[in-house]
């Protein structure tokens, strides 16, 4: 049988996904279902001096209106700050709807249930509220300006945290620097959008006092622990199950309010109550991400030795702290030296509150960033010191041999980062890229060819580490592999399954081995009561490399106990079995054998004789994985695009990734994720950005207004891979689902800028859009 | 977002739609691709929408001595795709492939995007361009609107209550076209769009050109200066590009998210001389 790990396999998920047989949150149909819309506010910054319900209380079909000052007296605490990166943050208190201050536009003052969603609508029309509005400080220069309104009245400024990442002698770095280069680079806001909008149906049972939530996470086990400690119930009372997820992208890690808020009007009603985010109001209700401002500098020598960095990651964070609070922020800093050993970093974090929309989780956190940054500012030092970028890149890589290393924070686990940069260039020179860009030039246009290196930080993480940096969480995973009484395997798993393939990467993993062939594998996931526990959720690229883990290790503990029973059954040793395809064999002895059914059937049913003496009944065992340390992947990125200097507009033409995430699980899977997360940067580089007028109110409502990339903007991708196993996992997997975003913006920078090398163009803020790079070549013609 | 309640009629007849229209607060459903995001966002609140797509009779196209005329509630997808209008009006053929998405052609109609009447929609523009006829039928009767008084301001036009657009008469003529227009994504709305017909004597000089644009103001722009300047000229890079500047001369865009009006202004001549280009070639 062909091995299964490494397998190029169909995803067991995508026939039902594609033939629309998918049930998503909202296709859940209860008796006596109600339904919830939420009423926002579109200031971005005002007191709610006055609330009145009634008449929405009284139109008919509506069963419960609450608003912010009632759901905090129905509360235990206000919602859970995860992520706690620095000891003395300020908290901001923040509840699922606001108590008598909104402080961001879009927040929520009132919920209504009602019969039909439309019903619920009608309702929050008759809602009276009066404001009076505040001053706001919507950008984070406003935010940060001397006398700027306070966000919160007992805080000294609207900064919730300072921190800074340290490491070796900055001071003696940039002393005996050859060359000192300054920049400052902006990001805008953007924010994940998976095609399922969130949602959530509450049932408060009166009768058992259970809680039934069925919700569109990417972190059931969270959820559950979060919704306990806010509504001050033990986990035991609360079940949390995940329908099929229209995708995730990390804005489903989050926890937030209107989790709360179906469950609080499931108890005041005694029915079930669905709340879904339609499309408009996710604009302003879904977790916003990667805004930032970083400041740098590099100190290096003129053999190109970048020897130190220092700067500040200010982030823009919005009103409240959402779960996550500034952790990408952190994590921008933290990684910023990327696969460079650069000995001596001091990188400030200042964490900015605006009358913006909480910030929160979106593929990559901190990295493409961080990525950008590093990546930028090697091009322009190779500029400055008229070296080859890749020349750059080459003298500062963490050479193989220096693995394990110690970065800033992170100890990355392994690397053949030249190697990768090396195969990714004689890609570009197979696909024939260099040819093109001359071609296209012969007839007067203007291409060019970008590149990036990134690393990733994956397989998230030990949890007593994480513990230690803040997180109020653990990292660890625990799998559940099972074979029944006819020998087939059922997997239960406490990763989410959200459209990125889980169920059929841990099925392969079981079956590889077990010995059992891919269809008599079953995944089960997406429920409290059945499934185990995984620490912190499905992110942060931990799926596969820590669930993967924890699945082999379980799977192989079980093929042993099959073996003994087998052995028993076939009057052998266990140590002369062979399973091949669900079958076990005396090696050697081809007629010699049993099913994986018979040996089912000797655990769970006629065990006399079969099962071996004091061998216990059933075939199950359960793996809890605790990593000791991340795994980093890391890649490289090129991309060919052509610039229309006329217009400014940018079309990209190709698009390739060398990758390496150690032992590949599902290839098809791994290009996949490389694909979305491309298309993911692609629309970060390019064409996303949640925009707020002068007066901070949102002018983002529709897709109209937020652009994400359609089929007809992303390229051909290709890619190509190697693989370095991560050493201290289970398997050798590594992460990757965040590995397409992180590496796209800066090499789209890039060849931007190498298509209009003779205009000087110079790309410090993303995304890069037809106006503002026209400005830039007008800039560089005139120079 | 779910759409406030609404009274709802399938008309059986024209004259039943119109009868119905008198009501205040009446819409027109046609091919829905407005409308009802709008409904469902509650920008549009109608007491009643009167439903048209059982109205055959507004679906046709067919050549009528000198011109072309196509019913109001014809698929764009079937315009698009129609003979008479590929080898007749040209233009209107390469308009329609920058309209939204062939999945949304084949829903929206025609005359729904002309009553729409967004500044920035392409087919609005066209009819400007090539001086369409509105045909308009209600209480008082039929009449009949030039297209270049038929927009009045963004998504407002010259039709009232109880009217309904029943069809569009588009003059034939021989002429060289071209479409430039530029999104932020394909298929998007223009940030501006460029529509050119010319009219060439047989040594090349231009007889007659009909340029308007998209997007660069509150209805389409008929670039009238362009024209006359064109007018006997042979067209030769200088003249395209003086012509170029005097399209962009006439614009009035708007500054919205996507960019801001010099943009939109400065675009409008390069794709103006583009357009011209692609025209002569």
């Amino acid at each position: 049988m062909d091995e299964l790990i490494g397998a190029r396999v169909r995803r067991t998920e995508d026939l039902r996904l594609l033939t629309g047989r998918a049930r998503f949150v909202d296709d859940v149909e209860l008796p006596h279902l109600l339904e919830a819309a939420v009423l926002r506010c579109p200031l971005p910054h005002a007191r709610i001096k006055k609330i009145g319900t009634a008449a929405a209380a009284a139109l008919p079909g509506v069963s419960a209106v609450l608003t912010g000052a009632e759901v905090k007296a129905a509360v235990r605490a206000p919602q859970p700050v995860l992520w706690r990166n620095v000891p003395d943050m300020r908290l901001t208190s923040a509840y699922p709807l606001a108590v008598d201050r909104v402080r961001h536009p879009g927040q929520g003052v009132a919920v209504v249930a009602a019969k039909d969603r439309a019903t619920a609508e009608d309702a929050l029309e008759l809602i009276d509220v009066e404001y009076e509005e505040l001053p706001a400080v919507s950008t984070l220069e406003e935010a940060t300006a001397e006398g700027a309104p306070r966000l919160y009245d007992d805080w000294p400024d609207n900064v919730c945290a300072r921190t800074t990442v340290v490491a070796g002698d900055v001071a003696t770095a940039f002393a005996e620097a050859d060359v000192v280069l300054a920049e400052s680079f902006r990001f805008a806001r953007q924010m994940g959008a998976p095609l399922e909008t969130r949602g959530v149906v509450a049932t408060w049972d009166p009768f058992t006092g259970r809680l039934d939530v069925r919700l569109a996470t990417q972190a059931p086990n969270l959820a559950r622990e979060l919704l306990g400690e806010v509504l001050g119930l033990p986990v035991a009372k609360i079940r949390v199950r995940t329908p099929d997820v229209g995708g995730g992208f990390g804005n489903k890690f989050d926890f937030y309010g209107e989790e709360v808020l179906a469950a609080l009007l499931s108890r005041r009603t005694g029915r079930p109550v669905k709340l879904i985010e339609d499309r408009v109001e996710s604009f302003v209700a879904n977790v916003h991400s990667r805004e930032q401002k970083i400041d740098v500098e590099f100190a290096a020598k003129a053999d190109g030795t970048i020897t130190g960095v220092r700067g500040t990651v200010h982030g823009v964070l919005g009103s409240e702290l959402g779960t996550i609070a500034f952790g990408p922020c952190f994590t921008a800093a933290a990684c910023l030296t990327g696969p460079y050993a650069i000995p001596a970093v001091e990188m400030d974090v200042v964490a900015v509150m605006t009358n913006r929309p909480p910030y929160g989780s979106y593929r990559g956190w901190g990295l493409p960033k961080a990525n950008f940054v590093q990546e930028r500012m090697v091009e322009l030092l190779a500029g400055r010191l008229g070296l080859a970028a890749h020349a750059v890149r080459r003298k500062n890589f963490v050479p193989p041999e220096a693995f394990p290393y110690q970065s800033p924070v992170f100890v990355y686990d392994s690397g053949r980062y030249e190697e990768c940069l090396d195969l990714c260039i004689e890609a570009v020179e197979e696909a024939g890229w260099a040819e093109r860009v001359a071609e296209a030039r012969a007839r007067g246009a203007s291409a060019g060819i970008g590149y990036s290196f990134h690393n990733e930080i994956t397989a998230f993480g030990p949890s007593r580490i994480v513990n230690l940096s803040g997180l109020q969480h653990s990292g660890f995973d625990e799998e559940v592999v099972r074979i029944d009484s006819t020998g087939h395997v059922t997997v239960h798993t406490g990763q989410s399954a959200m459209g990125q393939g889980i169920h059929t990467a841990l099925a392969q993993v079981a079956g590889h081995a077990l010995g059992v062939p891919l269809d008599h594998v079953t995944v089960v996931s997406g429920d409290t009561d059945s499934c185990p526990y995984t620490g912190y959720g499905t992110g942060a690229s931990r799926a596969a490399a820590v669930g993967g883990a924890a699945v082999l290790t379980a799977a192989t503990r079980l093929k042993a106990k099959v073996l003994r029973i087998a052995a028993n059954i076939l009057e052998a040793s266990p140590d002369d079995l062979v399973v091949e395809n669900g079958r076990i064999f005396v090696d050697g002895v081809p007629d010699r054998s049993i099913g994986m059914a018979q040996v089912g059937d000797a655990a769970y049913r006629r065990l006399d004789g079969l099962l071996p003496d004091g061998e216990s009944p059933t075939l199950e065992e359960r793996e809890v994985y605790d990593p000791v340390n991340v795994a980093t992947a890391f890649g490289c990125t090129a991309v060919l695009a052509e610039v229309d200097p006329e217009t400014g507009v940018v079309t990209l033409l190709g698009y390739l990734i060398a990758h390496d995430c150690g032992t590949v699980i599902n290839p098809l899977i791994v290009d996949g994720q490389l694909h979305g997360g491309a298309a993911q940067a692609i629309g970060g580089a390019l064409y996303e950005e949640l925009a707020f007028d002068d007066g901070g109110r949102m002018l983002t409502r529709t897709f109209r207004d937020y652009l994400i990339p359609t089929a007809t903007e992303i390229p051909p991708f290709a890619l190509t891979h190697m693989a370095t196993p991560a050493d201290h996992i289970p398997g050798g997997f590594k992460g990757m689902g965040e590995a397409g975003v992180i590496g796209g913006g800066a090499a789209i920078a890039h060849a931007v800028e190498d298509a209009l090398r003779e205009y000087g163009v110079k790309i410090t803020t993303l995304p890069i859009t037809p106006p503002g790079l026209l400005a830039a070549i007008k800039r560089g013609a005139t120079r | 977002m779910k759409a406030a309640a609404f009274d709802y009629v399938r008309a059986a007849s024209v004259d039943e739609a119109i009868s119905s229209l008198v009501a205040d607060g009446a819409l027109v459903l046609a091919g829905g691709q407005s409308l009802v995001p709008l409904l469902n966002m509650r920008l549009a609140r109608p007491s009643l929408v009167v439903d048209v797509n059982g109205l055959d009779e507004l679906a046709y196209v067919r050549r009528d001595g000198e011109h072309v005329e196509i019913g109001a509630l014809t698929r764009q997808r079937a315009v698009e795709t129609s003979d008479v209008v590929r080898r007749d009006v040209p233009l209107l053929a390469q308009a329609l492939r920058h309209v939204g998405h062939v999945a949304t052609r084949n829903r929206g109609t025609l005359g729904g995007s002309l009553a729409h009447a967004d500044p920035a929609a392409e087919l609005p523009a066209v009819a400007v361009a090539l001086d369409a006829e509105l045909v308009v039928r209600g209480p008082r009767g039929e009449r009949v609107v030039a297209a270049r008084e038929f927009f009045e301001s963004p998504f407002r036009t010259v039709l009232t209550t109880g009217e309904l657009l029943s069809a569009i008469r588009v003059p034939v003529r021989a002429a060289d076209c071209a479409v430039e227009e530029l999104t932020r994504r394909s298929k998007d709305l223009a940030l501006v769009a460029v529509f050119v017909a010319l009219e060439r004597t047989a040594d090349g000089r231009c007889e007659r050109a009909r340029i308007a644009v998209a997007g660069a103001g509150p209805t389409p722009i008929r670039a009238t200066a362009a024209e006359e300047l064109l007018h006997g000229r042979s067209l030769s890079d200088d003249v395209i590009a003086e012509a170029a500047r005097e399209i962009a001369a006439v614009t009035d865009p708007p500054s919205d998210l996507h960019a801001p009006a010099e943009y939109r202004r400065e675009m409008a001549a390069v794709l103006g001389g583009r357009a011209l280009t692609k025209a002569v070639r």
